[in-house]
């Protein structure tokens, strides 16, 4: 889809939404400003009302937000319709539906939910009640059979975006936000003691508690299993957050997660159940684009999969355990990926671990980012080829590494390299920065080397296809080598997969571990690849289903008919027996979904940054870092979003991440977010950020705006470029 | 105070001992050196703290110039160390070649890459063209093509039939209910649901163990778990027949390696002799051992000798990481594994990985051991900590399968009785006879059964055709779906010889198996004695090798 369609800017404000596929178009941000009224203007029930073919009594005020808003996204009518008709039953459900208006104060918002409370003075009993049961009911009535505890109902149509590069946006910043030196002093200083004093626990301890520290020191003549040395962060430091890590649950990680209470006794060694439950709010899970859910389309599909094909995948792929529907996945994720051919693997993980021995070997180099992930160091330290890394997303660096390695050639022989491959990640999971892939690709023309993407995070969560970070660039897919995924993420499915040519795949299938030694993927997970691949997809009306369907393996894609080749998908590429609801089959709900995570990622990205937060990451990206810097404040921030003191007591549930998985003083508190958020949900991470990074002093950054600022200017702030 | 001035001055007289008559010109410049010292000396004063400095420099200096000379190198070691780039090979080292800009960019020019995939070799093609791909559900009786007849599968490993256990689906279905399919997190991080400790627990106490930990994948497991624990410089010391993901481990591992000859434990005991020697004569601080082995060998079916290495293990005070991922749900009474076949109690192996895939006809796999094994991995083992966790309902399937297995004894001793009457059908072709054709070293009780030529041609790639022929002969004649044993040639530490791979199922009918038999020994008898009497398959193999 062409660029320049997207910003062409209030042009496009008048004309009305045509169809699902075009392209969307923003206003330039922001002209007028809306947000000083009174609040509570019910705007939207009236854009609702007029959806639903009554009268519309649009006043000019209304209208006028109704123009100003709506080019935000593509097609509120269509899809507003589609959706309602497919989620709810009967559409005057939808009469009461107060996913309020944009214009909201803290109180306000709450009001509109209720009618029963004295609009002016509300105190914080009063917002507890009405927060009471929010993460099970939705503010929205509606009939969707999926659960509102799995999937947030937000019918708002303004609360959309497009995930696409905008290239007046830089792709990283051009300086990295610092905090204070204050704060990091103190976050030396708090390793320094962490150190110092865990060192002199584990001396006295072991001269006078001998017992405790069995398992570090030899007995009857066998080694210490684990070395004290290899073993002193996590006894010193990750055991006193022990309690951030690891929480038992139950039940879909989706929009909201359940928790086993616990306690501990004995700092942190054990843990016991105190058999109660406390249901969060998930910005943990990996859920982008909200597919983990028991009940829907999808599950519906796996249903019927596990009823016809069982549970297991049995053996190894190339032991008779290759199934027409594991043919079938890969051909759809070729299709989806706009590669020639895939291959698909039981784990994300062994998918790195077990490609890139069969890619490269002694005699070749890779190069590496820096922070890519342990499964691709795991896979590269197997092929037993060179490793260089370059600085996290440092294009310069990259390019003085290739130039050095090139002329170099291979250590003391001299001898030119055999092959180079560069390994990067789409969406840097711990960085929520996005990789520099239009200049990569002009280096790869250059320096000649191979392009391996690892779209583990970026696949469904990015571009305005949902096809990863070639689609938000716009780049041709097949300009990059290798595109590697996992199916955990996006997909609610489990897994992982290689896309490429098909010699470079039928390669792969001959040389990779997982194919000859690995269990193949269970079907009940391919289902739900199929299924929820599909419906971001959108599956064509059916047509004539070509004579072999399974033989469909070099599904070519002529460059011509490029990048329109996102198209949807052809029928025959779902296996027959699988029914799936029209909302998934005719690609409406991906398109929601995909357009509902990219506001939420910009919503909840420009709003802690307004609120004074230091946020790494790109905007569009899903993967939201807030530095915490200081150890101590982790379990301190992890516990306080769990029980919290705001008034509405709606607990978060986060995850915080420290040293090894990121650099020693960054330490982060990272958000996930996905397409089952409401806007209501990302008004409450915000407030509680507010509330507890305000408590713990984390606005290491210059606060610009309120939190009722930010929730009251949202859609600006997803439109703006800053 | 001019503690420096004075001791630079004694040097330059001690540099300058005969004339103290100093040439005309060089007067201005020492005039002026002597005042730039004496600035700087003044700075120096000023700043707080000097004095000490001073007083240390002197003192050391008196006491001992070699102190004061070491101390400078350390400095100057320590400053190069900082300002030395982070990375090994960057720009400096021996080899280093200087380039100007114009020479990088011809030579970037000239770079000419071998392809990443190149392209298929006829055995290439003639690998993939011969996986089958099977149509609906997979289980005893399958199809290879949408409209074919159906086969029965000897391929897929079902000990039990839990591939097509209604049971079990029925679980699956309800865990999905509640649960979903994916857990959207590793493990760390909101992906461990109350039904994973369900499993582990289940899994421990089926084994007899004090805790477990589930992986998403068996083959990663191996390869994972093994250097969690072993690293460089410890000492393992394996069985030459380990499968492909143990090499992996082993080789990720960076320890010491001693291989001794697959299943002889003599050899073993030889090894273990000469590790302890070795130990003796060097000295050095004690490192972790470990014996690492298979329970039903991946690779061929035979069994270990438990009780005879729990023996030597004591004796030698090593750990034993044991692999069950054959024989977790087919060995032993209960399907417990080699533990309960030997009776041997599961806590006396220290690690023991299983495959729910394999065993259970779910997916993931498992270690068992004590707590301290099991908490290490979970903060330790890679493939644990960076990957998402198993999906739910592998996992209740994983526990379903267990009760079952636990209340239903007879499911193994069907499997017993399967397994002997197949290797009796085939058992003509073994041996010393004239007419053997096949040795199968599989232990008996094995429901994995390798069948290796007695009379191998001379490459692998004839031999691999020949077996090829035997599995398209079983399907076309016989109705059975077997396949070769399919290997990474090149990639594998010791090639292992080319077999045929047989896995057969508790769950399928007496009848059937005897009719397994027969028909795998018909194709055998026909495809062998066609090779001894016609050499038909040398001129095929010749035409193709032109090709």
């Amino acid at each position: 889809m062409p660029r320049s369609t997207r910003r062409s800017g209030s042009s496009g404000t008048s004309t009305p939404p045509s169809s699902l596929s075009s392209p969307p178009s923003k206003p330039l941000f922001p002209t007028i400003s809306l947000r000083s009224s009174s609040p509570s203007s019910s705007s939207n029930k009236e854009l609702s009302s007029s959806y639903q073919g009554s009268t519309p009594t649009l006043t000019a005020r209304s209208s006028l937000l109704n123009v100003l808003t709506r080019p935000h996204h593509s097609a509120p009518t269509t899809s507003i319709s589609m959706e309602n008709s497919t989620n709810n039953s009967s559409s005057d459900e939808d009469t009461n539906y107060s996913d309020q208006s944009t214009i909201s104060s803290y109180a306000s918002s709450i009001i509109s939910g209720t009618h029963m409370i004295d609009k002016t003075n509300l105190t914080s009993e009063d917002i507890a009640k009405v927060y009471e049961n929010y993460l099970e009911k939705p503010f929205v009535n509606t009939k969707s059979t999926i659960k509102h505890s799995e999937f947030g109902h937000c019918n708002n149509p303004n609360w959309r975006w497009t995930s696409q590069w905008n290239p007046d946006e830089p792709i990283h910043p051009a300086e990295e936000p610092r905090p204070p030196y204050f704060t990091l002093l103190t976050t030396y200083i708090s390793y320094i003691l962490l150190i110092v004093i865990g060192h002199m626990r584990d001396f006295f301890g072991k001269r006078f508690r001998p017992a405790e520290y069995a398992h570090l020191m030899p007995q009857n003549g066998y080694a210490a299993l684990n070395s004290d040395f290899d073993s002193f962060y996590t006894r010193r430091l990750k055991q006193r957050l022990e309690d951030c890590f690891a929480r038992p649950v139950t039940g879909v990680a989706g929009r909201t997660i359940v928790c086993y209470d616990r306690a501990s006794t004995d700092e942190n060694k054990t843990f016991n159940l105190t058999g109660t439950t406390t249901r969060a709010l998930n910005v943990s899970s990996y859920n982008y684009l909200g597919f983990a859910s028991s009940t829907g389309g999808c599950a519906d599909a796996v249903e019927a999969c596990i009823k016809k094909y069982g549970v297991s995948g049995a053996g190894p792929r190339h032991d008779a355990s290759t199934l027409d529907l594991h043919v079938q996945t890969e051909n759809l994720v070729a299709r989806f990926l706009g590669q020639e051919s895939a291959m698909v693997v039981s784990m994300g993980y062994a998918t790195n671990s077990t490609t890139i021995p069969a890619l490269v070997g002694k005699g070749c180099l890779v190069i590496s980012d820096e922070f890519n992930h342990a499964s691709i160091r795991f896979g590269v330290r197997l092929s037993g080829a060179s490793l260089r890394s370059f600085k996290h997303n440092d294009v310069d660096d990259l390019e003085r590494i290739l130039r050095d390695v090139i002329s170099q050639g291979q250590p003391r022989t001299h001898r030119p390299w055999k092959k180079i491959l560069l390994i990067v990640e789409g969406l840097y999971s711990m960085e929520g920065s996005l990789v520099n892939l239009p200049v990569l690709i002009e280096l790869k023309k250059r320096y000649k080397f191979y392009l391996y993407v690892d779209e583990a995070h970026s696949v469904g969560a990015m571009g305005p296809n949902g096809r990863g970070v070639c689609d938000y660039f716009g780049v041709d897919p097949r300009e990059v080598d290798i595109l590697m995924g996992t199916f955990t993420k996006s997909f609610g499915a489990a897994g992982g997969y290689i896309a490429g040519s098909k010699q470079i795949m039928d390669r792969l299938r001959l040389r990779s571990h997982a194919t000859a030694y690995a269990e193949s993927v269970s079907p009940p997970v391919l289902t739900q690849i199929i299924a929820s691949m599909g419906s971001i997809m959108g599956v064509a009306p059916p047509l004539a289903a070509p004579a072999d369907i399974i033989d469909d393996r070099s599904d070519t894609m002529s460059i011509a008919s490029r990048p329109t080749a996102y198209g949807p998908a052809p029928t025959y590429i779902l296996p027959p027996w699988m029914k799936l609801p029209l909302n998934l089959l005719n690609g409406t709900e991906g398109r929601e979904r995909l357009r509902r995570l990219a506001f939420n990622s910009r919503y909840l990205s420009s709003g802690l940054r307004k609120l004074g937060f230091i946020v790494y990451g790109h905007r569009d990206s899903p993967i939201i870092p807030l530095l915490i810097y200081n150890p101590g404040k982790m379990p301190w921030f992890s516990q306080l979003m769990l029980d919290r003191l705001g008034p509405d007591r709606t607990p978060v549930v986060v995850v915080v991440v420290a040293y090894p998985a990121t650099p020693l003083i960054t330490s982060r508190v990272r958000f996930c977010l996905s397409a089952s958020h409401t806007k209501n949900d990302i008004d409450l991470i915000l407030r509680a950020c507010d509330e507890v990074g305000g408590l713990l002093g984390m606005k290491y950054g210059k606060q610009t705006m309120s939190v009722e600022e930010v929730i009251s200017n949202a859609e600006e702030l997803v439109a703006a470029s800053f | 105070m001019s503690g420096i001035h004075t001791s630079i001055s004694t040097l330059a007289a001690t540099a300058q001992p005969a004339s103290t008559e100093i040439p005309a010109p060089l007067i201005p410049l020492l005039s002026s050196l002597t005042s730039l010292i004496y600035t700087i000396e003044h700075l120096f004063n000023k700043v707080p703290g000097s004095p000490i400095i001073v007083r240390y420099i002197k003192s050391s200096y008196q006491d001992d110039p070699w102190r004061s000379v070491l101390e400078l190198f350390l400095l100057a070691f320590a400053i190069r160390t900082v300002l030395k780039g982070r990375t090994r090979g960057e720009g400096e080292g021996k080899s280093f070649i200087k380039l100007t800009e114009k020479e990088i960019d011809e030579l970037v020019d000239d770079f000419n890459p071998l392809p990443l995939a190149d392209d298929p070799t006829p055995a290439d093609s003639f690998t993939l063209d011969t996986v089958p791909t099977i149509y609906g559900p997979n289980g005893i009786k399958v199809k290879t093509s949408a409209n074919g007849k159906t086969l029965l599968n000897l391929a897929t490993p079902n000990w039990c039939g839990f591939i097509e256990n209604d049971k079990m689906k029925q679980v699956a279905i309800e865990t999905l209910g509640q649960y979903g399919v994916g857990t959207c997190g590793p493990s760390g991080f909101y992906g461990t649901i109350d039904v994973h400790q369900k499993a582990e627990a289940d899994i421990a106490s089926f084994i007899g163990t004090e805790a477990s930990i589930i992986y998403s994948q068996a083959f990663a497991l191996v390869s994972s778990a093994i250097p969690a624990f072993a690293k460089r410089g410890d000492i393992i010391v394996a069985d030459r027949g380990v499968n492909f993901g143990i090499h992996k481990g082993l080789q990720i591992s960076r320890s010491n390696i001693k291989w001794y000859a697959h299943g002889d434990m003599k050899d073993l005991e030889r090894v273990l002799q000469s590790v302890e020697r070795d130990r003796k004569r060097k000295g050095g601080k004690l490192t972790k051992k470990f014996i690492v082995a298979e329970g039903i060998f991946e690779n061929d079916g035979m069994l270990l000798d438990l009780p005879k290495v729990i023996e030597l293990k004591k004796k030698y005070k090593y750990r034993l990481i044991l692999d069950e991922c054959q024989s977790f749900g087919m060995m032993g009474a209960h399907g417990r594994g080699i533990t309960e076949h030997f009776g041997v109690p599961a806590n006396e192996v220290d690690m023991i990985l299983g495959s729910l895939a394999n065993g259970l006809a779910t997916g993931g796999g498992f270690c068992a051991g004590s707590q301290v094994v099991c908490q290490h991995q979970r903060i330790n083992s890679s493939a644990s900590v960076f990957s998402a966790s198993l999906p739910a309902m592998l996992a209740t399937c994983g526990s379903a399968a267990i009760d079952i297995l636990k209340a239903q004894p007879n499911l193994m001793t069907s499997l017993q009785s399967n397994i002997a009457l197949f290797r009796q059908q085939l058992s003509k072709l073994e041996g010393d006879s004239k007419d053997a054709l096949i040795s199968i070293p599989s232990d008996p009780n094995s429901g994995l059964i390798h069948i290796f030529l007695l009379n191998p041609p001379d490459s692998l790639e004839e031999e691999e055709l020949i077996l090829q022929e035997i599995v398209d002969e079983c399907q076309q004649t016989s109705n059975l779906l077997i396949t070769r044993a399919r290997r990474l040639r090149s990639q594998e530490v010791f090639e292992p010889e080319p077999s045929l791979k047989i896995c057969i199922s508790g769950y399928m009918a007496r009848k059937d198996v005897e009719a397994a038999g027969r028909g795998l020994k018909a194709a055998i008898v026909k495809v062998c004695g066609n090779i001894v009497n016609k050499v038909d398959a040398d001129c095929w193999f010749a035409s193709w090798v032109d090709y």
